[in-house]
């Protein structure tokens, strides 16, 4: 198994490598415009080419790539172009914030799929019928029209939480947990839909199976049957789904990241991007490749524990 | 055996989750988690501005809406009131020579910057040099106009200067006029937490770079009776919407809104200040030589498209009243704007296609205009009036991070900007300076060379009224420009708040601000 980490890591690895140097050579042909960003408005063709000179932004592109790079392997992501910050410490920064509301979405999000997945499978009817129209409806439903109306509703009528910003989890855990029940809950309604059709999709499948049938003729209880077997026989798709929706969530979360001021990872990226903050976006291109990599390997591997069915080591 | 159907497992999950939520809104008291106190809201400003300060290192910091925090955290050597006037303040006394060649400031005694370091005539004289001698966005204007700063004792900074200049004291009420502490000012960390000598320093605890800065005001400052908010918290909200709410939601006590917004927000009891005049839309017709695009070399294609344009309409369709119709560069509220030049350009497209005839162009022209993403909303309405006179634009996408260096590198004859209404000295600095975004083809004229000189040697900002309302007619009578509106901003506050400024003042300051009763 170590050895399939390892090989999984080191292909994460490659495909970073590969990624960072596509994003650079697709910054390079700007290089010209954000330093006129920087210059600002008495910007001319001749400052402009002595501060590219001045910040080694003339030097060959591959030189440039490779001295980041070996930088990279000391553990120096560089200094932001336009504040000076620590690269590394201001993307780890902003990636706490919008994973600590991502991780609360998913886990959420699990609890009730799985719930909600199994019960409509489990009991068919009425409860199947309504279970499907409220993932419908998850689907339909923009989460920013819910995020919108809960903040009327929550937040100017009613006072209770929020309208926006957002308190870090260290510095006090009730504030925290007020300023993320709005974010959490729009982008939990999508979350949902897709999660519980897929729970109740590959329930239905597994507890039409044989084995199930058997199982109910030994007595065993209804309980140990959904979540020591046919659970973990389904869970596969649905951790899948679950992957898919957190590396979705990281970016997608911009939109909820504007619309309650919150200082997270996509709004960080997104403003990079405008001002063409070179090293910051070579850093976030980082950070988010090796995030999906460890997120698809323990995705992987969880699979692999559930199900030994499914395991490829 | 009959089969249990009993979901105990799922259920529990079910309950579960449902108990999380509620535990994390268990103990929710009214308000988020900055509603301001009641009694503490008129100590107290809460404001939203819409990007991110980049920097607060003086040769980076830029005249946007992060002034709101640096002129906070910065003494500025002069300063521009809410009524448009230049003002003493860190330098309680400025003369010009009497060829305008050399400008004395004198410093207040007893002003200190917040690391306890005295502020003095070095630190001036080392700020200024930094900013001259370092490329960006702020070195062009000092630059261009200085050429030595002296500091022959403690209080006293000697500027020579390389040709009388119209608009250096008002730079000095702007980034030009920072004073920044030697000891730290070349420091990384200026960047995010400067040493300045302003009447507040930043709350580190409690302030997220690029998102949310505290104020706390400074004890014993020497102009504190012109601050009177203890604290100030200025929020970065790109999103109006969150504005809007947070406004309602007493989290902001002040911010900007668009037109539209304002119902809900004076249902909610909210006081609105709209000032009708704080950008100005500008088609700027660069190619006065008609270098790249022939027929713009005849002002009487450059007239023609000022006329083609209906003003009043467009004020009333895209800025719902809060702007005012303009064909001029200036500030309404200033000394070069003249009224009687409001009525150069009617709308008539008969006459404009009559003087485009004139000119040998009754078929009109095609032509390449820039689009970004602050015109688009603009870009239906120029290209069909354009196209009224026969002049048919074709649109190109330029990413926003690229307007600079395009416009800079004279790519279009013409395009459409927003610029800012800023001094009449420091908007002439800026829309002829060769080379430049605003003045790509280095266009210049003996007869504006003259009157931009007679400005300068105006020295008295009060004196140069008469040479500024000279060049605003100059730009007029020979289309320069097609100023299209004046954009105005609508202010929002809350309890214990007001908005000071009318438009007299576009400079961005917390000052604008003030308590209500």
């Amino acid at each position: 198994m170590l050895l399939y980490v390892a090989r999984r890591l080191a292909t994460g690895l490659v495909l970073a490598l590969l990624v960072t140097l596509i994003t650079f050579l697709l910054l390079a042909p700007s290089f010209d415009a954000i330093v006129g960003n920087r210059l600002g408005a008495g910007a001319t063709a001749e400052s402009i080419r002595a501060m590219k000179t001045q910040m080694g932004l003339d030097r060959p592109v591959l030189a440039q790539y490779s001295d980041w790079l070996a930088r990279v392997a000391r553990g120096d992501l560089g200094d932001s172009f336009f504040t000076g910050e620590r690269v590394g410490h201001t993307v780890g920064q902003h990636l706490g914030v919008t994973m600590s509301i991502v991780l609360v979405t998913l886990a959420l999000s699990v609890a009730f799929s799985v719930a909600l997945g199994v019960t409509a499978a489990w009991r068919g009817g009425i409860a199947d019928r309504v279970v499907q129209a409220v993932s419908l409806t998850g689907h339909l439903v923009p989460n920013l029209l819910v995020a919108i109306a809960l903040v009327y509703l929550l937040s100017i009528r009613l006072g209770l939480l929020p309208a926006t910003g957002f308190t870090p989890l260290t510095d006090d855990p009730a504030t925290w947990a007020r300023s993320i029940v709005i974010p959490v809950t729009a982008l939990l309604i999508a979350s949902m839909a897709g999660l519980t059709a897929q729970i109740r999709g590959a329930m239905t499948d597994e507890l039409r199976k044989d084995y199930v049938r058997t199982l109910r003729t030994r007595g065993i209880p209804a309980r140990s049957i959904i979540l020591r077997h046919a659970l973990r026989n389904a869970s596969g798709p649905a951790l899948t789904v679950l992957s898919f929706e957190f590396i979705a969530m990281l970016g997608g979360a911009l939109i909820i990241e504007k619309v309650f001021a919150i200082p997270g990872f996509g709004s960080y990226a997104f403003d990079a991007s405008l001002q063409g903050d070179v090293p910051v976006i070579m850093g976030i291109t980082l950070f988010a490749v090796l995030l999906v990599v460890v997120v698809n390997l323990a995705v992987d591997l969880v699979n692999g524990w559930l199900n030994p069915k499914a395991r490829i080591l | 055996m009959s089969i249990s159907t009993r979901l105990p497992g799922p259920r529990r999950l079910f309950a579960s989750a449902t108990a999380a939520v509620l535990l994390m809104t268990a103990g929710c008291s009214g308000g988020g988690p900055d509603s301001p106190d009641p009694s503490q809201k008129a100590t107290r400003l809460s404001l939203s501005i819409q990007g991110a300060p980049a920097s607060f290192e003086p040769t980076r910091i830029d005249a946007g809406q992060s002034s709101y925090v640096w002129r906070a955290l910065y003494d500025t050597l002069l300063h521009i009131d809410n009524d448009g006037r230049l003002q003493p303040h860190a330098a309680q006394r400025y003369e010009y020579s009497a060829d305008r060649r050399t400008l004395t400031l004198t410093l207040r005694k007893g002003m200190t910057f917040s690391s306890g370091a005295p502020v003095n005539a070095a630190a001036v004289k080392a700020t200024l040099e930094r900013i001259r001698d370092t490329p960006g966005p702020n070195q062009a204007n000092i630059a261009d106009a200085v050429a030595s700063v002296e500091a022959p004792d403690d209080l006293t900074v000697v500027v020579g200067l390389k040709r009388p200049s119209g608009s250096l004291l008002w730079n000095l009420a702007g980034v030009n006029g920072v004073i920044a502490d030697p000891a730290t000012m070349a420091r990384a960390s200026t960047a995010t937490d400067p040493v300045g000598s302003g009447p507040y320093t930043l709350d580190k605890g409690a302030t997220v770079n690029g998102s949310d800065y505290t104020l706390k005001k400074r004890k014993g400052h020497w102009n504190a009776d012109a601050y009177p908010f203890e604290t100030v918290r200025v929020r970065v909200m790109g999103d109006r919407a969150a504005v809007v709410n947070a406004l309602r939601a007493g989290e902001l006590n002040a911010g900007s809104v668009d037109p539209t917004q304002v119902g809900p927000l004076r249902s909610a009891g909210l006081r609105i200040s709209p000032v009708k005049a704080f950008t100005v839309g500008n088609l700027v017709l660069a190619d006065r030589a008609g270098t790249s695009l022939e027929p713009l070399g005849d002002v009487r294609v450059r007239r023609a498209i000022n006329m083609s344009f209906d003003r009043t309409k467009l004020v009333a369709a895209f800025l719902k009243g809060v702007g005012v119709p303009s064909t001029q560069l200036f500030n309404p509220k200033g000394q070069a704007y003249d009224a009687q030049l409001d009525k150069a350009y009617p709308f008539d497209i008969a006459a404009a296609r009559k003087l485009m005839a004139e000119a040998g162009y009754a078929q009109g022209f095609p032509v390449k205009m820039p689009s970004f993403v602050t015109t688009k909303p603009f870009e239906p309405v120029i290209a069909q009036s354009l196209a009224a006179i026969g002049i048919k634009v074709t649109w190109e996408a330029v990413p926003i991070q690229r307007q600079a260096t395009t416009l800079a590198a004279a790519k279009y004859p013409m395009y459409f900007v927003i610029y800012g209404l800023d001094t009449d000295a420091v908007l002439t600095t800026l829309y002829t300076m060769p080379g430049t975004p605003t003045n790509p083809f280095k266009s210049s004229d003996p007869d504006l060379t003259a009157l931009i000189g007679q400005a300068n040697r105006a020295g008295d900002p009060a004196g140069a009224g008469a040479a500024y309302r000279g060049i605003n007619k100059f730009f007029v009578d020979n289309a320069w420009f097609a100023p299209l509106m004046d954009i105005g901003v609508t202010w929002v506050t809350g309890k214990g708040v007001k908005h000071l400024g009318d438009g007299s003042s576009t400079a961005i300051d917390i000052r604008n601000f003030g308590t209500a009763g």
